[in-house]
């Protein structure tokens, strides 16, 4: 068992004032088999009404209306995750022949269909083991370069240049997977240090998700807080929003976790 | 005395000036930009006896009991894709399967509430479905109004005739909104008045007595949908029936560039805080590549022999109906299961060599994607044009509205092609409509 404090802040500044500005936040950890997640605090500013619901991923969100004129949003969520790393993650078997099949953001074309082809054959392999071979293949192909993509930039575009970030891994390997028909999962989620939210994958093997984190080439130890998880990132959006004015707009994402001793 | 034919259609101009007085017209977008157009009207009912209606109701009842337990089903335990029943990758990667309605529960389990099945007559007398639509099937609004004009216009024509009335749509339509009504007004929520259906959108409002709306009149608070009225005061809605694409339905959950939605109205949806109709996700079950599995869903859920045919369908998806596909090519109509309104119709045996060669391509390429019907050959209708009768294609969309029980309403939209070498009756492609009579005794 592992204890970490976690932070999330996150603040969305708009160049000119918004109104009837309605949300939806998918930025708070829950407590699965994994994972026991508490609370200390939850602030959204500003809210004139706000609840809770799950999504159909099971994944937490607060959604709710900020009615008055304002020119910045606010997201303050602090807490303690413990976490254990034997526990197996059971998967639900009616619902995971939903993430065998590409979404537009996961889907493979030429250039990632072409590396599946030149790996070795895995026939001998089991789902997990040709998944985790196909990650290393992956990690010794691309390179973690930030500022290349952006939230929409799709599997097949970010393979094609071989650089882009978490998100990019995660959808690649996505990607992967899903040419083989291995039931896997897109993680958005938090890890030790300070910046922002990280991004991984979960594999089925057997009647277990198992999470590995394409990005470092690894299977997922206890330092990772899962927040949530669906078919590809925009499952796993952690602000979904509109509203009335606001010009240009600027996020600013702070995450902290840290081992609690 | 009741009228010959040739006294009737010469009723044809007058009636046709009232609809057009009344604003019966259908919007199309061509070039992206929006056509007004009237719907032309054909005297000349379609007349379908007692007994065969008897049999449609029976075969209409079954299928969209077992579209409404499909529905339920894919969205919950999905038994019928654990038993090998219907392919996975036909619900999953289908435009129509909406992955937040999973889990969600509607209220009185009901997800189909408006069916429009089009059926067709074949030319030994038999009929066919050729497609489900669950969607946001529209038309019936056409022959109720086209009814009523013509009772008030031509009386004689009625006179001596056993027909069902088929003014009860607004009360079916009204029994179907009332039943899974979550406590509030019911209320039919249109785009607006650009919208290709917005004549019936308004009318039957104005039947039903639900409020017509726009997302401008809705609001969500607390957990609850409100109606805001003119002077600022706020009723709770507990029915919507939406005449809005899924896509567009919500832009905080979906498409978020949607002007014409309701932010939030889909989360509350999900908590059972207002029902929806016809429940989002439907598009699931009205796929070109789901149409195949319906036999077998009656069958699954129903444990009953289909009371009514498909048109004999192959996919190609699977490689015994791919060699038929290839062997039979001019002879078959090809489909592609992400079009719609008779658009993405290929008959095989009108492509030239490299068309055809290139169609091949790509369904090889993706055999999901299309699906391959025989041809069938509908009976012809006559039609009044130019002062003559004349025989044209047409079908029948057939309206089943479910609250406690299916019901079909006794009547429904005959559309027939204007061009004699067609077979395509969409109204979007410019056919026209009849009234259907359906004989009471």
């Amino acid at each position: 068992m592992t204890t970490l404090r976690f932070s999330y802040h996150m603040r969305l500044n708009f160049e000119l004032p918004v109104r009837e500005h309605h949300f939806k936040l998918r930025c708070f950890p829950s407590s699965d088999d994994r994972q026991r997640i508490s609370y200390e605090r939850v602030e959204i500013y500003p809210v004139h009404f706000r609840t809770e619901e799950r999504d159909s991923f099971g994944n937490m969100c607060i959604y709710g209306t900020a009615r008055q004129i304002h020119d910045h949003f606010t997201v303050d969520v602090e807490g303690t995750a413990e976490t254990d790393i034997n526990a197996k993650l059971r998967a639900e078997p009616h619902k995971t022949g939903l993430f065998k099949y590409d979404t537009a953001l996961t889907k493979a074309g030429e250039s990632i269909r072409e590396f599946h082809l030149s790996l070795d054959p895995m026939n001998w392999m089991t789902e997990y083991e040709r998944a985790v071979y196909m990650m290393n293949e992956l990690y010794e192909e691309f390179t973690y370069t930030p500022g290349v993509t952006g939230i929409m930039t799709t599997a097949e575009e970010a393979f094609s240049m071989r650089h882009g970030v978490c998100q990019d891994y995660a959808h690649i390997f996505l990607a992967l997977c899903r040419l083989e028909r291995i039931p896997c999962r897109y993680v958005a989620g938090m890890i030790p240090g300070e910046g922002a939210t990280h991004a991984w994958a979960e594999v089925l093997d057997g009647e277990a998700w198992r999470p590995v984190d394409p990005t470092h080439n690894r299977v997922c130890d206890d330092t990772y807080i899962k927040i949530s998880c669906g078919r590809d990132a925009q499952d796993c959006a952690i602000n979904q929003g509109v509203f009335y004015g606001g010009g240009k707009q600027t996020q600013e994402v702070r995450v902290i976790v840290k081992r609690k001793r | 005395m009741a009228l010959t034919a040739e006294e009737l259609c010469s009723y044809s101009d007058n009636v046709n000036e009232q609809l057009a007085r009344y604003g019966v017209k259908f919007g199309i977008y061509k070039n992206g930009e929006f056509h007004e157009q009237l719907f032309p009207f054909d005297v000349i009912p379609r007349v379908i006896s007692h007994d065969e209606f008897a049999y449609l109701e029976r075969g209409l009842k079954q299928r969209v009991s077992a579209l409404n337990e499909f529905l339920r089903d894919i969205y919950s335990r999905r038994r019928i894709i654990a038993d090998g029943v219907v392919a996975e990758e036909f619900v999953y990667s289908g435009s129509g399967y909406l992955v937040p309605c999973d889990g969600v529960s509607p209220p009185g389990g009901i997800y189909s509430h408006i069916s429009g099945i089009d059926l067709v007559q074949g030319r030994d007398g038999s009929w066919y479905v050729l497609e489900d639509n669950l969607r946001i099937p529209s038309g019936a609004s056409y022959p109720l109004i086209a009814r009523e004009l013509c009772r008030r216009t031509i009386p004689d024509a009625f006179t001596g005739r056993a027909l069902e009335d088929n003014s009860n749509y607004a009360e079916l339509l009204r029994r179907t909104m009332d039943h899974v009504n979550t406590g509030g007004h019911p209320v039919i929520l249109t785009p607006g008045r650009f919208n290709a259906a917005y004549f019936e959108h308004s009318y039957l409002a104005e039947q039903t007595g639900a409020r017509l709306v726009t997302c401008d009149d809705l609001v969500v608070e607390n957990d609850r949908l409100y109606f805001t009225d003119y002077s600022g005061r706020k009723e709770q809605v507990g029915a919507v029936y939406r005449r809005i694409s899924d896509e567009y339905l919500d832009p905080v959950n979906f498409c978020s560039e949607s002007l014409i939605g309701v932010p939030h109205i889909f989360d509350i949806y999900r908590k059972g805080n207002v029902a929806i109709i016809n429940a989002p996700g439907n598009g699931a079950a009205d796929d070109k590549g789901i149409y195949y599995f319906v036999p077998k869903m009656i069958r699954y859920y129903l444990h009953e022999e289909p009371i009514l045919h498909n048109a004999p369908t192959y996919l190609p998806y699977y490689e015994q109906d791919m060699s038929y596909v290839l062997a039979n090519f001019d002879r078959l109509v090809l489909k592609d299961v992400a079009e719609a309104g008779g658009y993405g119709v290929v008959f095989g045996s009108k492509l030239s060599h490299e068309q055809k060669e290139e169609f091949i391509r790509m369904m090889k390429a993706e055999p999901r994607r299309f699906i391959a019907q025989e041809v069938i050959d509908f009976q012809d209708i006559d039609i009044y044009e130019d002062g003559v009768r004349v025989p044209r294609k047409a079908d029948l969309r057939a309206f089943v509205l479910m609250s406690d029980e299916a019901a079909v309403w006794k009547c429904g939209l005959t559309r027939f092609s204007r061009n004699p070498d067609s077979f395509i009756v969409n109204s979007s492609q410019g056919g026209g409509f009849k009234d259907t009579w359906v004989m009471s005794e």
